[in-house]
């Protein structure tokens, strides 16, 4: 693979990968500038597609695929979920179930229920629950633990 | 991951099985300890008008067994009820048939000499503790539920300074 550096003294910084079909290479290269970017790839109606991360209100874990929910758009991603959860890293996604990462930026309100567990409505109305299990953490969380 | 990392991760799902046993035990028998005093009480009231100081052990340790008891059915069997969101028909239905069972336990351990007014008025009192925990569970959800959108609210202060201070 060739590949080309072009210097600029002004305008956005980009990296533009092209190919006929990406390799593994091209893949690795693909993952590293997603953990450093807040920028995702998913598929979405058979096209690869950016999704900002920002965007995100939550990611699911289904049949063995991973799906990231936007406002309006549902994305499968090439990753699983301990791997998305890797990319998000961010101090506001939270694994809030087993099959589930939780956008806490994206969460409009929240309710108490019985049995220590938490609903979260997230902006654009969607109900997530949040068991007990990682209720606790989820406090801690918002509270500023890590 | 290394045969060491395994047996961590065994251990680790253990203690969480253990954790979730404990905390629904812990909160079987913190009800079961309420709704004993109440009754307890209710109890120790009526021998008091009946011109006694004085209180069954029997008596008492048919109580806390009952109390013991209802604990776990209304948290397996009856879901939880009395910390439902709101009380409706199947709620209260759960509500009639708890208060008959310790109205029907309280006829046969004859706790109030099988006296079939007291025995009503203590199923009155049971029904108004239950209306009573289910409010209290309210509110306390209210106030936990105040205090989860107060902290979301300043995390989320708090990520978007972050941000502004990263771009």
């Amino acid at each position: 693979m060739k590949y080309t550096i072009e210097h600029i003294s002004q305008g956005e910084e980009e990296v533009i990968l092209r190919c006929h079909s990406p390799s593994a290479e091209m893949e690795q290269l693909i993952r590293y500038l997603e953990s450093r970017s807040r920028k995702l790839i998913g598929i979405r109606d058979g096209i690869r597609t950016v999704v900002e991360q920002p965007e995100i209100l939550y990611v699911e874990s289904v049949e063995g695929k991973t799906f990231a929910y936007t406002e309006s758009e549902v994305f499968q991603m090439e990753h699983s979920l301990a791997q998305m959860e890797q990319l998000l890293g961010a101090v506001n996604f939270f694994r809030c179930s087993k099959s589930m990462i939780l956008n806490i930026d994206r969460v409009r309100e929240l309710r108490s229920l019985a049995s220590n567990r938490i609903e979260a409505t997230m902006c654009n109305g969607e109900r997530i629950m949040i068991s007990r299990t990682y209720a606790s953490e989820f406090r801690r969380r918002l509270r500023g633990g890590r | 991951m290394s045969r060491e990392g395994g047996i961590v991760k065994r251990r680790g799902e253990k203690l969480s099985l253990l954790e979730r046993y404990l905390a629904v035990e812990i909160e079987i028998e913190f009800k079961a300890c309420l709704y004993f005093f109440c009754i307890l009480f209710f109890y120790s009231m009526y021998r008091l008008m009946c011109g006694s100081a004085e209180a069954s052990i029997l008596h008492m340790g048919e109580m806390i067994v009952l109390t013991y008891g209802m604990g776990y059915f209304q948290k397996y069997v009856l879901a939880g009820f009395d910390e439902a969101d709101r009380m409706g028909i199947r709620e209260t239905g759960f509500l009639f048939l708890c208060v008959g069972i310790y109205a029907a336990v309280s006829w046969l351990g004859a706790w109030f000499d099988r006296r079939l007014p007291v025995t009503f008025f203590y199923a009155f009192y049971m029904a108004l503790a239950y209306v009573c925990g289910f409010l209290v569970y309210k509110i306390k959800r209210a106030l936990d539920a105040k205090r989860l959108n107060e902290d979301l609210r300043a995390f989320q202060r708090r990520d978007a300074a972050e941000e502004d201070g990263n771009s």
